[in-house]
């Protein structure tokens, strides 16, 4: 499979032939681009020489598992993570932020490891949930001090695990975690642009707030209501800057928009005063909205979302009026008059 | 002047190492200090799991013949009383002041009744498992499903200022199991 560059330099070839591009900006231009990085025969081995090694310690380890006493158990899943947080920081010094990234996850899942280990290892008794909020929030340390994207999306999994581990609806005075956590992995996702960490952390605001309204009861049409108009308005804010961090931006309104519509629609199935077709209308008009929107924006997952959720509005509508045949007639007739209406009006105003 | 990356790596880790090693000396100490109540125990349950073994361990006994089970055995705070070289459950209180006017010790947890004549109760108390080597674990097992030995399984427990109840040791079949640092 030819590579970026020598894409480049055939399109280059042909654009200098057509004398798009002056035949001497030609090094220059591939100059910028620099050389792929390929690792050597004898790096390659040696990466699975280590992997190797790896395992057999780890082998080795298990076989004696039982043997081993305990304090020397304890030393050892100590000097694991340790181990790792100081190749983290090797790599932090050498400027390799990918080796930095990668080895303070790693150290962020061990680190949870560590805890589970050492409570058995000495017995202590201690909640699950406790666990797993702790991992997180050693993971979120992790994450702070050495700009690790990767140690922070293992913090998030960790406070998200806690939170549902003993139930979702476990205490209805303790909020769950990631209503605190998802918040702080947005901004550091927008601060350090990192699009993977936008996606974790976008789901753990939509699970974040849907188990706190569980935990503080039955959901309420307004509780919803209100959650949905929240999630809306930070699409709103996050597409109002998105030109500061597009790929960050992207996950964050696809994230935001799942939110806004899947709470929208939730109210709509609650049997309150908001059930009915007056839900259905608004449902099919925001979804028709935000495909327009997303088409617009050329934002693939919001497009697909927004025909999932007019599928879905039309599914409810047949079914709310007992697939009456005729009533779905006059809705859909109305709801296709507004949007041709409103994309003429649009056009024109373009026009214009 | 800002810390430089590695640096903040590197306190960042051995903060997260020493939290460690304070968890498990604070854990050792409080469970050294507590004071030692044996309780009696049904079976053992010895298992395999991805991170080693551990036998399974449930906190029963007969109360005497006649007293009733306690009401209120979810409210917290449970109230034991030296019965023999055991202790037994004597109440069930909201807080623990209420519970050590029902027996000298008072342990976070609760007490669900099992029935039977006498009245049989299950203590939870925190405390269901044992980690032990597998070979281990399976002689405790051998030894409490052998017999008459199974009446002798006793969980030694070290219950906290704070109420928790902390395992530090089983004797079962004549043959005691410590938990220590080796």
């Amino acid at each position: 499979m030819a590579g970026y560059r020598q894409r480049l330099e055939q399109d280059l070839d042909r654009w200098i032939g057509a004398s798009l591009v002056p035949a001497e900006n030609r090094a220059a231009i591939l100059a910028d681009v620099g050389e792929s990085r390929r690792l050597d025969a004898a790096t390659t081995l040696a990466a699975v020489g280590a992997v190797f090694l790896g395992i057999a310690i780890i082998a080795f380890v298990a076989a004696n598992w039982d043997a081993i006493p305990r304090i020397a158990r304890f030393v050892l899943v100590l000097a694991v993570f340790l181990s790792l947080c100081g190749g983290a920081a090797w790599a932090a010094r050498r400027e390799r932020p990918g080796l930095r990234n990668g080895l303070l996850a790693l150290a962020a899942l061990v680190y949870a490891a560590a805890i589970g280990l050492t409570g058995q290892i000495f017995d202590i008794a201690g909640s699950p949930p406790a666990a797993l909020h702790g991992a997180g929030l050693a993971a979120g340390l992790l994450a702070l001090a050495g700009r690790s994207s990767g140690a922070a999306m293992a913090g998030l999994v960790l406070l998200g695990l806690g939170d549902i581990s003993d139930g979702p609806f476990r205490e209805a005075a303790e909020p769950p975690w990631l209503i605190f956590g998802a918040p702080l992995g947005v901004a550091l996702a927008w601060k350090w642009r990192s699009a993977p960490l936008a996606h974790v952390a976008g789901l753990g605001l939509v699970v974040g707030a849907l188990l706190a309204l569980m935990r503080l009861g039955p959901p309420t049409d307004a509780g919803l209501l209100l959650t949905a108009a929240a999630f809306a308005a930070a699409a709103a804010a996050v597409r109002w800057k998105r030109d500061a961090a597009e790929a960050v931006a992207g996950a964050l309104f696809g994230w935001c928009v799942l939110g806004a519509l899947g709470f929208f629609v939730m109210a709509g199935f609650e049997g309150g005063a908001f059930e009915g077709l007056p839900h259905r209308i608004v449902w099919l008009a925001l979804s028709a909205g935000l495909l327009a929107l997303a088409r617009a924006d050329q934002h693939g997952a919001a497009a697909g979302l927004a025909i999932v959720s007019l599928i879905g509005a039309v599914c409810a509508i047949l079914f709310d009026l007992g697939l009456g045949l005729m009533s779905a007639a006059g809705v859909f007739l109305v709801s296709a008059l507004a949007a041709l209406i409103a994309g003429w009006l649009m056009r024109r105003r373009a026009a214009a | 002047m800002k810390p430089s990356l590695p640096l903040r790596i590197l306190v960042a880790g051995a903060g997260l190492a020493l939290a460690l090693v304070g968890l498990v000396v604070a854990e050792g100490q409080a469970r050294a200090r507590g004071q030692e109540v044996r309780l009696a125990m049904e079976a053992f349950d010895p298992r395999s799991l991805l991170t080693g073994h551990y036998a399974a361990l449930q906190l029963v006994h007969a109360l005497p013949e006649g007293v009733p089970c306690p009401d209120g055995g979810d409210q917290g705070w449970l109230a034991l009383t030296p019965n023999g070289p055991v202790h037994r459950l004597a109440g069930a209180a909201a807080t623990r002041e209420a519970a050590l006017k029902l027996g000298p010790v008072a342990v976070r947890g609760e007490a669900s009744c099992l029935g039977g004549e006498p009245t049989r109760v299950a203590l939870d108390i925190g405390i269901d498992r044992i980690h032990a080597d597998q070979e281990e674990a399976q002689a405790i097992e051998a030894a409490l499903r052998g017999g008459p030995e199974a009446a002798e399984a006793v969980a030694i427990v070290s219950v906290g200022r704070d109420g928790r109840a902390r395992l530090k040791g089983v004797i079962a079949g004549g043959r005691r199991t410590d938990l220590d640092w080796f």
